[in-house]
Protein backbone atom coordinates (compact mmCIF):
# COMPACT_ATOMS: atom_id res chain seq x y z
CA UNK A 1 0.00 0.00 0.00
CA UNK A 2 2.96 2.28 0.40
CA UNK A 3 4.23 1.91 -3.11
CA UNK A 4 1.33 3.29 -5.03
CA UNK A 5 3.14 6.56 -5.47
CA UNK A 6 6.02 5.04 -7.31
CA UNK A 7 6.28 3.31 -10.58
CA UNK A 8 7.72 -0.11 -10.74
CA UNK A 9 9.57 -1.46 -13.67
CA UNK A 10 8.80 -4.82 -15.10
CA UNK A 11 12.40 -5.85 -14.70
CA UNK A 12 12.19 -5.19 -11.00
CA UNK A 13 14.09 -7.41 -8.60
CA UNK A 14 11.44 -9.12 -6.61
CA UNK A 15 12.10 -10.56 -3.23
CA UNK A 16 13.40 -14.08 -3.40
CA UNK A 17 11.17 -15.96 -1.04
CA UNK A 18 12.34 -19.03 0.82
CA UNK A 19 9.46 -21.40 1.57
CA UNK A 20 8.45 -21.34 5.16
CA UNK A 21 8.83 -25.09 5.50
CA UNK A 22 12.49 -24.84 4.55
CA UNK A 23 12.97 -22.01 7.00
CA UNK A 24 11.43 -23.86 9.88
CA UNK A 25 13.20 -27.13 9.12
CA UNK A 26 16.60 -25.53 8.96
CA UNK A 27 15.98 -23.48 12.08
CA UNK A 28 14.66 -26.44 14.05
CA UNK A 29 17.61 -28.60 13.02
CA UNK A 30 20.03 -25.92 14.17
CA UNK A 31 18.33 -25.46 17.51
CA UNK A 32 18.13 -29.18 18.22
CA UNK A 33 21.71 -29.89 17.31
CA UNK A 34 23.11 -27.14 19.47
CA UNK A 35 20.81 -28.04 22.34
CA UNK A 36 22.16 -31.59 22.20
CA UNK A 37 25.68 -30.29 22.52
CA UNK A 38 24.78 -28.20 25.54
CA UNK A 39 23.07 -31.13 27.21
CA UNK A 40 25.99 -33.42 26.48
CA UNK A 41 28.55 -31.03 27.93
CA UNK A 42 26.45 -30.40 31.02
CA UNK A 43 25.85 -34.07 31.69
CA UNK A 44 29.35 -35.38 31.19
CA UNK A 45 31.75 -34.28 33.90
CA UNK A 46 34.73 -35.08 31.70
CA UNK A 47 33.67 -32.29 29.41
CA UNK A 48 33.82 -29.57 32.04
CA UNK A 49 36.87 -28.03 30.46
CA UNK A 50 37.56 -24.55 29.09
CA UNK A 51 37.73 -25.95 25.57
CA UNK A 52 34.21 -27.33 25.76
CA UNK A 53 32.84 -24.26 27.46
CA UNK A 54 33.92 -22.21 24.49
CA UNK A 55 32.28 -24.70 22.16
CA UNK A 56 29.13 -24.39 24.26
CA UNK A 57 29.28 -20.65 23.90
CA UNK A 58 29.39 -21.10 20.13
CA UNK A 59 26.45 -23.48 20.36
CA UNK A 60 24.44 -20.94 22.36
CA UNK A 61 25.06 -18.18 19.86
CA UNK A 62 24.08 -20.47 16.99
CA UNK A 63 20.93 -21.39 18.83
CA UNK A 64 20.07 -17.75 19.35
CA UNK A 65 20.42 -17.07 15.64
CA UNK A 66 18.10 -19.90 14.67
CA UNK A 67 15.69 -19.02 17.46
CA UNK A 68 15.49 -15.48 16.23
CA UNK A 69 14.53 -16.57 12.74
CA UNK A 70 11.96 -19.01 14.04
CA UNK A 71 10.35 -16.46 16.32
CA UNK A 72 10.30 -13.88 13.60
CA UNK A 73 8.56 -16.25 11.22
CA UNK A 74 6.05 -17.17 13.88
CA UNK A 75 5.27 -13.55 14.57
CA UNK A 76 4.89 -12.76 10.91
CA UNK A 77 2.49 -15.65 10.55
CA UNK A 78 0.59 -14.39 13.57
CA UNK A 79 0.48 -10.96 12.00
CA UNK A 80 -0.88 -12.35 8.79
CA UNK A 81 -3.47 -14.40 10.59
CA UNK A 82 -4.42 -11.42 12.64
CA UNK A 83 -3.57 -12.23 16.20
CA UNK A 84 -1.03 -9.44 16.40
CA UNK A 85 -1.56 -5.94 15.19
CA UNK A 86 0.82 -4.57 12.67
CA UNK A 87 1.24 -1.19 14.22
CA UNK A 88 1.76 -1.01 17.87
CA UNK A 89 4.13 -0.18 20.60
CA UNK A 90 4.36 -3.70 21.90
CA UNK A 91 5.21 -5.08 18.49
CA UNK A 92 7.86 -2.45 18.00
CA UNK A 93 9.51 -3.31 21.29
CA UNK A 94 9.29 -6.98 20.47
CA UNK A 95 10.86 -6.27 17.12
CA UNK A 96 13.73 -4.36 18.70
CA UNK A 97 14.27 -7.16 21.19
CA UNK A 98 14.47 -9.70 18.40
CA UNK A 99 16.85 -7.59 16.37
CA UNK A 100 19.17 -7.31 19.30
CA UNK A 101 18.93 -11.10 19.76
CA UNK A 102 20.10 -11.56 16.23
CA UNK A 103 23.03 -9.19 16.52
CA UNK A 104 23.87 -10.85 19.83
CA UNK A 105 24.01 -14.14 17.99
CA UNK A 106 26.39 -12.79 15.36
CA UNK A 107 28.69 -11.13 17.86
CA UNK A 108 28.56 -14.18 20.10
CA UNK A 109 29.55 -16.41 17.20
CA UNK A 110 32.50 -14.25 16.27
CA UNK A 111 33.80 -13.98 19.81
CA UNK A 112 33.27 -17.66 20.52
CA UNK A 113 35.28 -18.58 17.45
CA UNK A 114 37.94 -16.18 18.63
CA UNK A 115 37.94 -17.76 22.08
CA UNK A 116 38.22 -21.26 20.62
CA UNK A 117 41.14 -20.20 18.42
CA UNK A 118 42.88 -18.46 21.33
CA UNK A 119 42.37 -21.48 23.55
CA UNK A 120 43.96 -23.77 20.99
CA UNK A 121 46.76 -21.28 20.50
CA UNK A 122 47.55 -21.26 24.20
CA UNK A 123 47.37 -25.04 24.27
CA UNK A 124 50.05 -25.23 21.64
CA UNK A 125 52.40 -22.40 22.41
CA UNK A 126 52.11 -22.38 26.17
CA UNK A 127 51.56 -26.07 26.51
CA UNK A 128 53.30 -26.64 29.80
CA UNK A 129 51.55 -23.77 31.48
CA UNK A 130 48.19 -24.26 29.85
CA UNK A 131 46.45 -25.52 32.96
CA UNK A 132 47.68 -22.51 34.91
CA UNK A 133 46.80 -19.99 32.27
CA UNK A 134 43.40 -21.33 31.29
CA UNK A 135 41.72 -22.40 34.47
CA UNK A 136 38.05 -23.19 34.52
CA UNK A 137 37.28 -20.06 36.48
CA UNK A 138 39.17 -17.86 34.04
CA UNK A 139 37.36 -19.43 31.12
CA UNK A 140 34.01 -18.68 32.74
CA UNK A 141 35.08 -15.12 33.48
CA UNK A 142 36.19 -14.66 29.88
CA UNK A 143 32.86 -16.01 28.64
CA UNK A 144 30.96 -13.71 31.00
CA UNK A 145 32.88 -10.69 29.73
CA UNK A 146 32.35 -11.70 26.11
CA UNK A 147 28.61 -12.16 26.51
CA UNK A 148 28.19 -8.97 28.53
CA UNK A 149 30.00 -7.03 25.83
CA UNK A 150 27.97 -8.69 23.08
CA UNK A 151 24.69 -8.04 24.88
CA UNK A 152 25.53 -4.37 25.42
CA UNK A 153 26.66 -3.90 21.83
CA UNK A 154 23.69 -5.68 20.38
CA UNK A 155 21.22 -3.55 22.31
CA UNK A 156 23.09 -0.41 21.31
CA UNK A 157 23.24 -1.46 17.67
CA UNK A 158 19.58 -2.42 17.56
CA UNK A 159 18.52 0.86 19.08
CA UNK A 160 20.76 3.00 16.91
CA UNK A 161 20.77 0.91 13.77
CA UNK A 162 20.07 3.86 11.55
CA UNK A 163 23.24 5.63 12.54
CA UNK A 164 26.25 5.12 10.33
CA UNK A 165 28.36 5.13 13.45
CA UNK A 166 27.01 1.73 14.44
CA UNK A 167 26.95 0.12 11.04
CA UNK A 168 30.55 0.88 10.17
CA UNK A 169 32.19 -0.52 13.33
CA UNK A 170 29.94 -3.54 13.05
CA UNK A 171 31.06 -4.27 9.53
CA UNK A 172 34.70 -3.57 10.30
CA UNK A 173 34.66 -5.85 13.33
CA UNK A 174 33.65 -8.80 11.19
CA UNK A 175 36.65 -9.00 8.80
CA UNK A 176 39.02 -7.87 11.52
CA UNK A 177 38.09 -10.77 13.75
CA UNK A 178 38.26 -13.21 10.87
CA UNK A 179 41.73 -12.01 10.01
CA UNK A 180 42.89 -12.32 13.59
CA UNK A 181 41.52 -15.84 13.88
CA UNK A 182 43.17 -16.73 10.59
CA UNK A 183 46.52 -15.47 11.89
CA UNK A 184 46.23 -17.54 15.05
CA UNK A 185 45.43 -20.68 13.13
CA UNK A 186 48.13 -20.12 10.52
CA UNK A 187 50.70 -19.72 13.26
CA UNK A 188 49.60 -22.96 14.89
CA UNK A 189 49.57 -24.55 11.50
CA UNK A 190 53.16 -23.58 10.82
CA UNK A 191 54.27 -25.02 14.11
CA UNK A 192 52.47 -28.26 13.43
CA UNK A 193 54.01 -28.44 10.00
CA UNK A 194 57.52 -27.93 11.26
CA UNK A 195 56.89 -30.58 13.87
CA UNK A 196 55.67 -32.96 11.22
CA UNK A 197 58.77 -32.26 9.20
CA UNK A 198 60.97 -32.98 12.18
CA UNK A 199 59.23 -36.26 12.76
CA UNK A 200 59.54 -37.15 9.13
CA UNK A 201 63.22 -36.37 9.18
CA UNK A 202 63.97 -38.99 11.79
CA UNK A 203 65.86 -41.85 10.25
CA UNK A 204 63.67 -44.35 12.00
CA UNK A 205 60.51 -42.70 10.86
CA UNK A 206 58.43 -44.36 8.23
CA UNK A 207 55.84 -41.68 8.09
CA UNK A 208 54.21 -40.88 4.80
CA UNK A 209 53.11 -37.47 3.76
CA UNK A 210 49.55 -38.10 2.89
CA UNK A 211 48.26 -35.64 5.44
CA UNK A 212 49.93 -32.55 4.12
CA UNK A 213 46.82 -30.97 2.73
CA UNK A 214 44.44 -32.18 5.40
CA UNK A 215 45.29 -29.33 7.74
CA UNK A 216 44.87 -26.81 4.97
CA UNK A 217 41.48 -28.28 4.09
CA UNK A 218 40.32 -28.21 7.70
CA UNK A 219 41.36 -24.64 8.25
CA UNK A 220 39.79 -23.56 4.97
CA UNK A 221 36.55 -25.25 5.98
CA UNK A 222 36.56 -23.52 9.38
CA UNK A 223 36.89 -20.05 8.05
CA UNK A 224 35.24 -20.58 4.69
CA UNK A 225 32.00 -21.76 6.26
CA UNK A 226 31.85 -18.83 8.62
CA UNK A 227 32.62 -16.35 5.87
CA UNK A 228 30.12 -17.79 3.40
CA UNK A 229 27.34 -17.87 5.96
CA UNK A 230 27.76 -14.46 7.57
CA UNK A 231 29.40 -12.23 4.96
CA UNK A 232 26.30 -11.99 2.73
CA UNK A 233 24.30 -10.64 5.63
CA UNK A 234 27.00 -8.15 6.64
CA UNK A 235 27.15 -6.91 3.07
CA UNK A 236 23.39 -6.57 3.15
CA UNK A 237 23.60 -4.30 6.17
CA UNK A 238 26.23 -2.17 4.48
CA UNK A 239 24.24 -1.80 1.29
CA UNK A 240 21.03 -1.08 3.16
CA UNK A 241 22.73 1.72 4.99
CA UNK A 242 24.60 3.31 2.16
CA UNK A 243 22.82 2.66 -1.11
CA UNK A 244 19.21 1.58 -0.59
CA UNK A 245 18.03 3.22 -3.79
CA UNK A 246 20.66 1.96 -6.14
CA UNK A 247 19.17 -0.73 -8.39
CA UNK A 248 22.16 -3.01 -8.06
CA UNK A 249 22.05 -2.74 -4.28
CA UNK A 250 18.32 -3.30 -4.33
CA UNK A 251 18.76 -6.48 -6.31
CA UNK A 252 21.30 -7.70 -3.82
CA UNK A 253 18.97 -6.89 -0.95
CA UNK A 254 16.18 -8.86 -2.58
CA UNK A 255 17.91 -12.11 -1.61
CA UNK A 256 17.71 -11.19 2.05
CA UNK A 257 15.85 -14.32 3.05
CA UNK A 258 18.41 -16.53 1.39
CA UNK A 259 21.05 -14.80 3.48
CA UNK A 260 19.00 -15.46 6.58
CA UNK A 261 18.75 -19.14 5.70
CA UNK A 262 22.51 -19.25 5.22
CA UNK A 263 22.97 -17.99 8.75
CA UNK A 264 20.81 -20.78 10.03
CA UNK A 265 22.79 -23.27 7.98
CA UNK A 266 25.86 -22.01 9.77
CA UNK A 267 24.21 -23.01 13.02
CA UNK A 268 23.89 -26.55 11.66
CA UNK A 269 27.40 -26.78 10.24
CA UNK A 270 29.32 -25.27 13.17
CA UNK A 271 28.69 -28.19 15.56
CA UNK A 272 29.92 -30.59 12.90
CA UNK A 273 33.25 -28.89 12.47
CA UNK A 274 33.86 -28.01 16.10
CA UNK A 275 31.95 -30.10 18.55
CA UNK A 276 31.51 -33.42 16.79
CA UNK A 277 35.21 -33.72 16.10
CA UNK A 278 35.81 -34.52 19.70
CA UNK A 279 35.71 -38.27 20.43
CA UNK A 280 34.67 -37.62 24.01
CA UNK A 281 31.63 -35.64 22.91
CA UNK A 282 30.69 -38.26 20.36
CA UNK A 283 30.83 -41.01 22.93
CA UNK A 284 28.66 -38.91 25.24
CA UNK A 285 26.07 -38.65 22.50
CA UNK A 286 26.10 -42.37 21.94
CA UNK A 287 25.59 -42.95 25.63
CA UNK A 288 22.74 -40.48 25.71
CA UNK A 289 20.94 -42.10 22.83
CA UNK A 290 21.49 -45.66 23.92
CA UNK A 291 20.33 -44.89 27.42
CA UNK A 292 17.17 -43.28 26.15
CA UNK A 293 16.22 -46.35 24.16
CA UNK B 1 15.58 -7.93 9.90
CA UNK B 2 13.30 -5.32 11.26
CA UNK B 3 16.07 -2.87 11.98
CA UNK B 4 16.33 -2.46 8.26
CA UNK B 5 12.78 -1.31 8.15
CA UNK B 6 13.67 1.68 10.24
CA UNK B 7 16.01 2.69 7.47
CA UNK B 8 13.48 2.15 4.75
CA UNK B 9 10.87 4.01 6.77
CA UNK B 10 13.13 6.99 7.06
CA UNK B 11 13.91 7.08 3.38
CA UNK B 12 10.34 6.58 2.33
CA UNK B 13 9.20 9.21 4.76
CA UNK B 14 10.08 11.79 2.21
CA UNK B 15 7.20 10.58 0.14
CA UNK B 16 4.82 9.36 2.80
CA UNK B 17 3.24 11.53 5.36
CA UNK B 18 2.76 8.89 8.01
CA UNK B 19 5.48 6.52 9.03
CA UNK B 20 3.79 3.28 9.72
CA UNK B 21 5.73 0.75 11.63
CA UNK B 22 4.52 -2.25 9.76
CA UNK B 23 5.52 -5.78 10.33
CA UNK B 24 5.71 -7.25 6.94
CA UNK B 25 7.46 -10.13 5.32
CA UNK B 26 8.47 -7.75 2.57
CA UNK B 27 11.21 -5.74 4.08
CA UNK B 28 11.76 -3.35 1.31
CA UNK B 29 9.59 -1.37 -0.97
CA UNK B 30 11.41 -1.03 -4.18
CA UNK B 31 9.31 1.87 -5.26
CA UNK B 32 11.93 4.57 -5.36
CA UNK B 33 14.28 2.38 -7.31
CA UNK B 34 14.28 2.70 -11.05
CA UNK B 35 15.65 -0.12 -13.06
CA UNK B 36 16.00 1.67 -16.31
CA UNK B 37 19.25 2.03 -18.12
CA UNK B 38 21.26 -0.51 -16.22
CA UNK B 39 24.62 -1.02 -17.82
CA UNK B 40 25.43 -4.31 -16.16
CA UNK B 41 23.29 -7.24 -15.23
CA UNK B 42 20.94 -6.37 -12.38
CA UNK B 43 22.28 -9.14 -10.16
CA UNK B 44 25.86 -8.10 -10.74
CA UNK B 45 26.54 -7.35 -7.08
CA UNK B 46 25.23 -10.76 -6.07
CA UNK B 47 27.28 -12.57 -8.67
CA UNK B 48 30.37 -10.45 -8.05
CA UNK B 49 30.14 -10.97 -4.32
CA UNK B 50 29.83 -14.74 -4.48
CA UNK B 51 32.52 -15.10 -7.10
CA UNK B 52 34.82 -12.90 -5.03
CA UNK B 53 34.11 -14.93 -1.91
CA UNK B 54 34.78 -18.21 -3.71
CA UNK B 55 38.01 -16.87 -5.16
CA UNK B 56 39.12 -15.69 -1.73
CA UNK B 57 38.42 -19.04 -0.08
CA UNK B 58 40.21 -20.94 -2.83
CA UNK B 59 43.13 -18.53 -2.63
CA UNK B 60 43.32 -19.05 1.11
CA UNK B 61 43.28 -22.80 0.57
CA UNK B 62 46.13 -22.64 -1.92
CA UNK B 63 48.19 -20.42 0.32
CA UNK B 64 47.74 -22.86 3.19
CA UNK B 65 48.57 -25.82 0.96
CA UNK B 66 51.70 -24.08 -0.24
CA UNK B 67 52.72 -23.57 3.35
CA UNK B 68 52.67 -27.32 3.81
CA UNK B 69 54.56 -28.07 0.65
CA UNK B 70 57.67 -25.97 1.13
CA UNK B 71 60.65 -28.12 1.93
CA UNK B 72 61.17 -31.84 1.60
CA UNK B 73 62.04 -33.93 4.63
CA UNK B 74 65.75 -33.86 5.30
CA UNK B 75 67.60 -36.96 6.28
CA UNK B 76 70.49 -35.00 7.61
CA UNK B 77 70.21 -34.78 11.37
CA UNK B 78 72.61 -31.92 11.55
CA UNK B 79 69.98 -29.79 9.93
CA UNK B 80 67.64 -30.19 12.84
CA UNK B 81 69.20 -27.29 14.67
CA UNK B 82 68.92 -25.25 11.53
CA UNK B 83 65.24 -26.05 11.38
CA UNK B 84 64.89 -24.95 14.94
CA UNK B 85 66.38 -21.65 13.89
CA UNK B 86 63.85 -21.40 11.08
CA UNK B 87 61.05 -22.19 13.46
CA UNK B 88 62.20 -19.46 15.77
CA UNK B 89 62.43 -17.02 12.92
CA UNK B 90 58.85 -17.93 11.95
CA UNK B 91 57.87 -17.25 15.50
CA UNK B 92 59.70 -13.95 15.48
CA UNK B 93 58.19 -13.00 12.13
CA UNK B 94 54.73 -13.41 13.49
CA UNK B 95 55.52 -10.86 16.07
CA UNK B 96 55.30 -13.21 18.96
CA UNK B 97 58.35 -12.60 21.10
CA UNK B 98 60.46 -15.56 21.95
CA UNK B 99 58.79 -15.44 25.26
CA UNK B 100 57.84 -19.04 25.10
CA UNK B 101 61.48 -19.89 24.73
CA UNK B 102 62.35 -17.88 27.77
CA UNK B 103 59.49 -19.41 29.62
CA UNK B 104 60.52 -22.82 28.59
CA UNK B 105 64.15 -22.32 29.40
CA UNK B 106 63.07 -21.18 32.83
CA UNK B 107 60.94 -24.20 33.17
CA UNK B 108 63.69 -26.27 31.75
CA UNK B 109 65.77 -25.49 34.76
CA UNK B 110 62.99 -26.76 36.95
CA UNK B 111 61.85 -29.67 34.93
CA UNK B 112 64.94 -30.58 33.04
CA UNK B 113 65.02 -34.06 34.36
CA UNK B 114 61.43 -34.78 33.46
CA UNK B 115 61.89 -33.28 30.03
CA UNK B 116 64.88 -35.45 29.50
CA UNK B 117 62.61 -38.36 30.19
CA UNK B 118 60.12 -36.94 27.73
CA UNK B 119 62.78 -36.89 25.13
CA UNK B 120 63.83 -40.43 25.37
CA UNK B 121 60.69 -42.22 26.30
CA UNK B 122 57.74 -43.08 24.17
CA UNK B 123 54.48 -41.26 24.46
CA UNK B 124 52.93 -43.50 27.09
CA UNK B 125 55.90 -43.14 29.32
CA UNK B 126 55.79 -39.45 28.71
CA UNK B 127 52.23 -39.30 29.86
CA UNK B 128 52.93 -41.18 33.02
CA UNK B 129 55.72 -38.80 33.87
CA UNK B 130 53.44 -35.90 33.26
CA UNK B 131 50.75 -37.45 35.35
CA UNK B 132 53.05 -37.88 38.26
CA UNK B 133 54.19 -34.29 37.92
CA UNK B 134 50.87 -32.74 37.46
CA UNK B 135 48.89 -35.08 39.67
CA UNK B 136 48.00 -32.53 42.31
CA UNK B 137 46.91 -29.97 39.80
CA UNK B 138 44.62 -32.26 37.89
CA UNK B 139 41.01 -32.42 38.69
CA UNK B 140 40.39 -35.90 37.53
CA UNK B 141 42.04 -38.77 35.75
CA UNK B 142 40.39 -37.96 32.52
CA UNK B 143 41.76 -34.46 32.83
CA UNK B 144 45.08 -36.08 32.33
CA UNK B 145 43.95 -37.47 29.05
CA UNK B 146 43.13 -34.00 28.01
CA UNK B 147 46.59 -32.77 28.89
CA UNK B 148 48.07 -31.56 25.66
CA UNK B 149 49.77 -34.65 24.46
CA UNK B 150 50.43 -34.02 20.85
CA UNK B 151 50.61 -30.27 21.19
CA UNK B 152 52.74 -30.45 24.30
CA UNK B 153 54.94 -32.75 22.40
CA UNK B 154 55.57 -30.05 19.84
CA UNK B 155 57.10 -27.78 22.42
CA UNK B 156 58.87 -30.51 24.24
CA UNK B 157 60.34 -31.93 21.10
CA UNK B 158 61.54 -28.55 20.02
CA UNK B 159 63.17 -27.82 23.30
CA UNK B 160 64.50 -31.26 23.71
CA UNK B 161 66.36 -30.61 20.54
CA UNK B 162 67.59 -27.27 21.70
CA UNK B 163 68.61 -28.21 25.18
CA UNK B 164 69.65 -31.78 24.97
CA UNK B 165 70.87 -32.05 21.45
CA UNK B 166 69.39 -35.46 20.98
CA UNK B 167 68.68 -35.68 17.30
CA UNK B 168 67.78 -39.32 17.52
CA UNK B 169 65.37 -39.24 20.39
CA UNK B 170 63.33 -42.35 20.31
CA UNK B 171 60.14 -40.47 20.16
CA UNK B 172 58.77 -42.25 17.23
CA UNK B 173 55.40 -40.63 17.28
CA UNK B 174 54.60 -41.73 13.81
CA UNK B 175 51.00 -40.93 14.17
CA UNK B 176 51.89 -37.51 15.42
CA UNK B 177 52.21 -36.53 11.80
CA UNK B 178 48.49 -36.37 12.22
CA UNK B 179 49.27 -33.73 14.84
CA UNK B 180 49.06 -31.17 12.14
CA UNK B 181 45.45 -32.09 11.66
CA UNK B 182 44.68 -32.84 15.27
CA UNK B 183 45.13 -29.35 16.42
CA UNK B 184 42.88 -28.07 13.74
CA UNK B 185 40.32 -30.80 13.57
CA UNK B 186 39.67 -31.43 17.19
CA UNK B 187 41.02 -30.10 20.38
CA UNK B 188 44.79 -30.35 20.42
CA UNK B 189 45.14 -32.62 23.40
CA UNK B 190 43.70 -35.70 21.78
CA UNK B 191 45.65 -37.65 19.26
CA UNK B 192 43.15 -39.00 16.80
Amino acid sequence: ENISDFSLNITDCTQVVVPEEVFFTVAAAGILENLLILIAVVRNKNLHLPMYFFICSLAISDMLGSLYKTLENIFIILCKVGYLTRHGDFEKKLDDAMDSMFILSLLGSIFSLLAIAADRYITIFYALRYHNIMTLRRALVILAIIWAFCAGSSIAIALFSYEAATVIPFTILFPLMMFFILCLYVHMFLLARSHAKKIASLPSSTVHHRTNTKGAITLTIFLGVFLCCWAPFVLHILLARFCPHNPYCACYMSIFHVNGTLIMCNAIINPMIFAFRSPELRSTFKKMFYCSR
Amino acid sequence: MCAMRLISNRTSQQALSNSDYTWDYEYYEYGPVSFEGLKAHKYSIVIGFWVGLAVFVIFMFFVLTLLTKTGAPHQDNAEISEKRFHMNSFVADFGKPLESERVFSHQMAEESQSLFHFCINEVDHMNKEKESQKGPSLESNTHFQEVPKSSGMFEEDLHCLTKFNIPNFVNTEQNSSLGEDDLLISEPPIIL
